[in-house]
């Protein structure tokens, strides 16, 4: 059935605009305010046009972030979304097992961010930890906190194992909801391994591979606590991504105007990716 | 035909899963002199101590209570709001309707980094800063836009001759709303409820950067600890076992539509 | 093309009661066959054991003589019709009438070669290259036959209910389509369904199953003129065979107290079935209360009328020309030599 009009249906979507509003438009404009001003106290502002946002985009600090961020935000990406149809794929679609193997794959989801990267932080150090004494007993020299390498190899796995369960727990979902006698069709056809999920599972997940990898994208673009707890965005600033660098510009220096100007930007690229990959997904459906 | 047994690769990558889980348990329950004397895979004088330590000081058990406090406020506020809307969107095309959708989705994509600044403005100018009214309101401009996104598919699926079937039996919409339609939704409601936990739960920068002393969250209690006593790590691992509790009691409790729930609805 | 030999064949879900108990079918090479039996019959069971998806508890199941316990269902070269068309979302209607032959590793001129033939015959060469969204659910479902007639190969070709989601004005066409792949390829064919309609118009054969077991195998004409069993008199024929209880005394069958023909059985209590087509009202014979009379076709400008009547305490069909019938008490005459006598359910 068509959904019909009716303009009085904004009454019930109202409260939602209320709320977001509130805690959505009401700062932006603060940003975007900020953004274009020079600010020394409450009652000195001068108007600097568009002087921030030069300044920020010939920053290399900021540059250099931008693609550390990019890289980590594409590796991300790369590793947890074929790892998670991998392990979707290896969950037994039903029984007791499988509440478990779900129940097992959901908690790294619900620990806060900062626990996170405390465990892997106890997990990781080569004193205390048992990943970095087991790799430092195979002989392999390994510390996160002073090799550049071992930092970044430590944030990526911990980042899969902290969102790999996101994509695993939609594609179950979506092989789930694929009907059997497309498996049975597959197996009279002689179809296997790679054919299979080619052409009978891979195209029953593609709206849950656009949210997971949606999902993934925005999230990995915004991390900050992980990193922040695990390397503190170092050794150096190998592993500082844009949102640690925006708070330590913001909070941590009061520069409110560059600040503000880098906040716009950010939120634009975040935006910009997001609608390019939305936008080819929905072109190819069409 | 799929698998009825999980493939070996499963079990390797559940390992991968707890074995940092059982590291942060055994430290827990460790002394710190044994933590720090060398390496035991089993604890060898399992001790409570650390989390005794966690339950007596107030400075632990209170900023738990606060976490939970605005988690709840939070859930409770985006539900409530995001019901009609999700009705709304299911039900009608209206003026603006797909664009409003569609900017409810970009505060999804807004860094939390950029409203830091303005956050800590607001909430002080309006008197709300240190509460965790505050942080529930914030944490709203992405709990939200997801609670939307998820009850618009599973009122979709309510068909709609439930709504005709009520207008033609005489019920007012306020009777059809909270005495049909709800207690269908209700397995979408608990799953919302879920993800909004899961996004609220574990969000860190938000709630450190809007409260001080009073509405201090736990996550917040433990890197604080971390720098004013050096680093204890029992304790630190007692706190980070308890805040990884109410995650596995939530993750228990809607197991059943866990599988449904990440279809969000609509698969 | 393969001979079908089935035998013992048992299932059972987990400790459950048995799916299917000790089945027996045979299907010779190029017949066409049916499984005709209502929900929970054990049809798509029985389908599953046949292409290999299920293993059964007990029983044999052989294609030309040749056991197939160990098997795979990819390689027995079995192929299937879904209910609903099955198709990969991905391909066009040439990728999905290629596929088995792709995952046979065939060269590409040969496949084209071979999909070509198929949509020939099934009248699928104006859609090769669409993609399978753009299909009606009717072409949807030519092509999923098409792709169960692409291997040359194939041993057996299962139906399952084929004719279910197409929508009803399309559903003779496809009834059509079928009969001519069956009449021109003399394919071993075995098609599932509970509609008695598909299956006496499609098979050579049919085979009754209810509550997982075979009740009768026979041609349509044994199943509709010599029911083996009560339930299969009642469920084939539009309305089912009346059935009446009679009792034998002295060597005469004797129904509603009236002596109707001389019997060689046992004396005692039996049931009597005769088809509505084989008895009529009239002055003489049973005595029968008319419930209704509900006008049903014309026949040569004469209006037939189906009579729905009582006799000692069994409702019975009787067709017949709408004058003659009238509320109210009347008779009814059978033709003897139609009757088919039941003692606990089978035929005597």
């Amino acid at each position: 059935m068509q959904p019909s009009r009716n303009n009085k249906a904004w009454l019930a979507v109202a409260p939602v605009v209320l709320v977001v509003a509130f805690s959505a438009i009401v700062p932006l404009m603060t940003v975007v305010n900020y953004s274009v001003q020079d600010i020394f106290d409450v009652n000195t502002r001068i108007f600097v046009g568009l002087d921030w946002y030069r300044e920020t985009l010939r920053d290399p600090r900021f540059l250099e972030a931008l693609l550390r961020q990019l890289s980590f935000s594409a590796l991300v990406l790369v590793l947890e979304i074929p790892l998670g149809i991998w392990i979707a794929r290896a969950i037994p679609r039903q029984g007791r097992q499988t509440t478990v193997f779900l129940i097992i794959l959901a908690v790294p989801l619900l620990i806060p961010w900062n626990v996170v990267g405390v465990i892997w932080q106890i997990f990781a150090r080569p004193d205390i930890g048992l990943l970095g004494a087991a790799v430092s007993a195979l002989g392999v020299s390994y510390n996160y906190t002073s090799s550049p390498v071992d930092a970044w190899v430590t944030l990526l796995l911990m980042d899969v194992w902290h969102w790999t369960s996101l994509v695993a727990l939609l594609c179950f979902a979506g092989l789930a909801s694929i009907p059997p006698a497309y498996y049975q069709a597959a197996a009279l056809d002689g179809a296997k391994g790679w054919r299979l999920f080619r052409h009978v599972e891979l195209p029953h997940l593609r709206s849950v591979l656009t949210i997971a990898v949606l999902l993934r994208a925005m999230d990995s673009l915004m991390i900050y606590t992980e990193p922040f707890v695990l390397t503190g965005g170092g050794p150096g600033a190998s592993t500082t991504f844009l949102s640690q660098y925006l708070t330590t510009m913001a909070v941590g220096q009061f520069d409110l105007g560059p600040a503000a100007a880098f906040s716009v930007l950010y939120f634009l690229l975040i935006l910009l990716l997001c609608w390019i990959f939305h936008a080819s997904v929905m072109r190819r459906d069409a | 035909m799929p698998e009825s047994k999980a493939h070996w690769s499963l079990y390797l990558y559940c390992l991968f899963l707890l074995a940092p889980l059982y590291w942060l348990v055994s430290m827990a329950v460790k002394h710190n002199r044994d933590i720090l004397g060398g390496l035991e895979l089993v604890p060898a004088n399992p001790t409570f101590a650390n989390f005794v330590e966690v339950f007596t000081n107030p400075a632990w058990y209170q900023a738990f209570f606060n976490s939970l406090a605005y988690v709840g406020i939070n859930s409770a506020l985006t539900i409530s709001v995001a019901l009609p809307a999700a009705y709304a969107f299911s039900r009608y095309r209206f003026l603006g309707d797909k664009q409003l959708f569609f900017w409810l989705l970009t505060n999804r994509m807004a860094p939390p980094a950029v409203f830091l600044l303005p956050f800590l403005q607001l909430y002080s100018s309006i008197g709300l800063f240190d509460t965790p009214l505050a942080v529930a309101l914030a944490h709203c401009l992405f709990t939200v836009p997801l609670a939307v996104w998820i009850l618009e598919g599973f009122a979709a699926a309510v068909p709609r001759e439930l709504d005709e079937m009520a207008a033609i039996d005489g019920h007012s919409f306020s009777y059809f709303f909270f005495a049909l339609f709800i207690p269908i939704m209700r397995g979408g409601i608990g799953v919302t409820a879920f993800f909004c936990f899961m996004f609220s739960w574990v969000e860190l920068l938000i709630a450190r950067t809007l409260t001080a002393s009073e509405a201090k969250p736990i996550a917040v209690a433990m890197t604080r600890t971390v720098s004013a006593s050096g680093l204890d790590w029992g304790v630190l691992a007692a706190a980070g076992v308890l805040t990884i509790l109410p995650g596995v009691a939530v993750v228990w409790f809607v197991r059943r539509h866990l599988a449904k729930g990440f279809a969000l609805g609509r698969v | 093309m393969a001979s079908v030999s089935v035998s013992g064949l048992t299932h059972r879900y987990g400790t459950e009661v048995k799916v299917l108990d000790r089945i027996d079918l045979d299907v010779a090479d190029g017949e066409a066959h049916a499984v005709l039996g209502g929900s929970g019959a054990g049809k798509t069971t029985l389908l599953n054991l046949l292409s290999g998806l299920l293993r059964p508890n007990s029983g044999t199941i052989a294609f030309d003589g040749r056991d197939l316990k160990d098997v795979d269902a990819a390689e027995r070269n079995v192929a299937q019709v879904f209910q609903f068309p099955v198709l990969y979302p991905g391909l066009d209607v040439a990728g999905n009438l290629g596929f088995p032959l792709a995952n046979r590793r065939w060269g590409r001129v040969a496949v084209r070669q071979r999909v070509g033939e198929v949509a020939e015959l099934l009248g699928l060469t104006p859609l090769l290259d669409k993609k399978t969204r753009a299909l009606s659910l009717f072409e949807k479902q030519m092509t999923a036959i098409g792709r169960a007639l692409v291997r040359p190969d194939v041993a057996l070709v299962l139906l399952d209910e084929p004719l279910t989601a197409v929508e009803p004005a399309a559903k003779w066409r496809l009834r059509q389509a079928l009969q001519r792949v069956r009449r021109e390829l003399r394919l071993t064919m075995i098609y599932v369904t509970h509609d008695q309609t598909e299956a006496l118009t499609f098979a050579e054969r049919i085979t009754m199953l209810h509550q997982g077991k075979v009740l009768q195998t026979g041609t349509p004409e044994d199943l509709y003129e010599r029911p083996a069993h009560e339930a299969v008199a009642r469920f084939i024929g539009s309305p089912g065979m009346n059935l009446v209880p009679a009792r034998v005394r002295n060597g005469e069958l004797c129904i509603g107290g009236q002596s109707l023909c001389p019997c060689a059985l046992a004396d005692g209590d039996c049931v009597a079935g005769f088809r509505p087509e084989w008895a009529s009202i009239g002055d003489t014979g049973i005595p029968v209360s008319v419930r209704s009379v509900r006008p049903l076709s014309t026949l040569g400008g004469m209006q037939v009328a189906l009579v729905t009547a009582e006799v000692g305490g069994a409702t019975i069909h009787v067709r017949q020309p709408m004058h003659a019938a009238d509320n109210g008490q009347a008779r009814v005459r059978i033709v003897p030599e139609r009757l088919v006598l039941y003692r606990h359910g089978r035929r005597l």
